[in-house]
């Protein structure tokens, strides 16, 4: 099979090459693809143990720094995608916008990247306030050619980040801690494939599994435990929580039903769920590095002079 | 010179990895991003030929597998960018009586999006990776492919400016414009 990837396509032959030369580009290639293979196999189950892991390591070391760097330069980028992404929306609000247009405009002045920042960091503390929270940036985010649904962001175990550890933001649920480094910890985020998290359905408190479906807007679909339980569109949906608090822990919003569909021949339903999050936009994040301050729960008083 | 370029080769690299991780996810359509991994390895394969393209592409694929926030099988961006730096070489050589003109660049690149993503898919197919999604993949292949050669259009030339800066006179003949 490697003979014809070496040899010039008949008609077309210019510089064919001396067959030195031939043989030494065909030698190549050939070491080039056993090298991948060879990496593939070594690394092909990803645990722990991975000879490929110290590579991680350094790597992380490495691009850490300078994918923080590049981050720094996103302002300008924020502002130029925000001009591609959201034409059509801005279309529709144009209106309204415009009578809004002067408090905006004395608003923008007074506005900028630091303060959104904190803005966003107040929600954070709104939506988790019993937690010990460890704020992180996203610094590196992974295309959706790739299929897989995980960004880096810059806080590590120097910062007591450590796997399986919640991560959300002042929306919702992000995702959980899958590795890290020193500096950096890569997260997969809830609409990835490779995603479960146990959902608790608000109105009802029925249980289910909330999995992603690996696309790009990050819905997620949600199966009952319960097969008679009737999700209803809507419907908010919540952790339910893991033993230990890792890797979620209970009380985070997840997403709204936005479509509820029987089960084709057996009971119950499947029903999509829209993230609150949206996973193109996240940047400033939690990582739930501690328990509660104290258990999340109240004592309840005998009543008084009862009786 | 050879060492000379290998370093520029490799800061190449660097810079499109780090450019690709961090700053072009905030430009991408529909979620996504231009590979510039790839179009650095596609231009370093036709501005040096067939095994500077495989060996590049060996080494930015690889870059690829390990920065975070990579959670694949280490290997598999390796394997499908030597295969498409690979094929530009080869397309360098074929064409190397002329120079390769803008549409031959266009066409390598959809020709090395098209390969590499492919074999990046299958391989994560072959591991049983339940990220992969073949219904998807046709969208999203065409949208990267399109997205690569605009991304193309910039890079492809500053690469080529760059390395035929340190090309012995020998050769100048025969690199592209």
């Amino acid at each position: 099979m490697l003979k014809d990837l070496g040899t010039p396509a008949k008609g077309l032959v210019r510089s064919a090459g001396l067959p030195r030369e031939i043989r030494r580009r065909r030698a190549i290639l050939t070491l080039v693809i056993l090298a991948s293979f060879t990496l593939i196999v070594l690394d092909a189950r990803r645990s722990a143990g991975s000879p490929v892991e110290p590579l991680r390591h350094a790597a992380a070391a490495v691009f850490g720094p300078l994918e923080s760097a590049g981050t720094s330069a996103r302002q300008p980028v924020d502002n130029l995608r925000d001009r591609f992404a959201e034409v059509d929306r801005l279309k529709a609000e144009n209106e309204k916008l415009q009578a809004d247009n002067e408090k905006l405009t004395t608003e923008l002045r007074s506005t900028d990247y630091a303060r959104n920042r904190a803005a966003e960091l107040d929600r954070l503390l709104k939506v988790a306030p019993t937690y010990t929270i460890t704020p992180a940036r996203v610094i590196g985010i992974g295309g959706a050619q790739s299929f897989n649904h995980t960004v880096t962001i810059d806080a590590g175990t120097a910062d007591g980040v450590r796997p399986d550890m919640t991560v959300l933001n002042g929306d919702g649920l992000v995702g959980r801690v899958v590795r890290t480094t020193q500096g950096t910890a890569t997260v997969l985020l809830i609409g990835d494939r490779e995603s479960t998290v146990g959902g608790r359905l608000n109105s009802t408190m029925a249980l289910g599994f909330v999995s992603g479906r690996g696309d790009v807007a990050g819905s997620l679909d949600y199966k009952l435990v319960d097969l008679r339980a009737r999700p209803k569109v809507g419907d908010r949906i919540v952790t339910w929580g893991s033993s230990g608090n890792a890797p979620y822990v209970p009380g985070v919003p997840i997403g709204e039903i936005t479509t509820v569909t029987p089960n084709q021949g057996t009971l119950g339903s499947t029903a999509v769920v829209k993230p609150f999050v949206d996973p193109t936009r996240i940047d400033l994040v939690g990582v739930v590095t501690g328990p509660p301050a104290r258990p999340p729960r109240g004592i309840v008083p005998p009543e008084k002079g009862g009786g | 010179m050879t060492s000379l370029r290998i370093a520029v080769a490799a800061v190449f690299l660097l810079i499109a990895v780090t450019v690709q991780t961090s700053v072009l996810p905030q430009l991408a359509v529909a979620g996504v991003t231009c590979d510039l991994v790839m179009i650095v390895v596609v231009a370093l394969g036709l501005a040096r030929g067939s095994e500077w393209g495989a060996i590049a592409g060996f080494a930015g694929g690889l870059l690829l597998d390990i920065a975070p926030p990579a959670d694949h099988t280490a290997g598999r961006w390796a394997l499908a960018l030597a295969l498409a730096g690979y094929i530009a070489g080869m397309i360098r050589r074929e064409a190397s009586a002329g120079p390769v003109g803008p549409l031959g660049v266009a066409l390598t690149v959809v020709l090395a999006a098209a390969v590499s993503l492919v074999v990046y898919c299958a391989t994560g197919s072959l591991l049983h990776d339940p990220s992969v999604d073949w219904g998807e993949f046709g969208v999203r292949l065409g949208i990267s492919a399109g997205y690569d050669v605009v991304g193309a259009i910039v890079v492809i030339p500053l690469v080529l400016w760059v390395m035929r800066r340190f090309v012995p006179v020998r050769e100048r003949r025969r690199v592209l414009p």
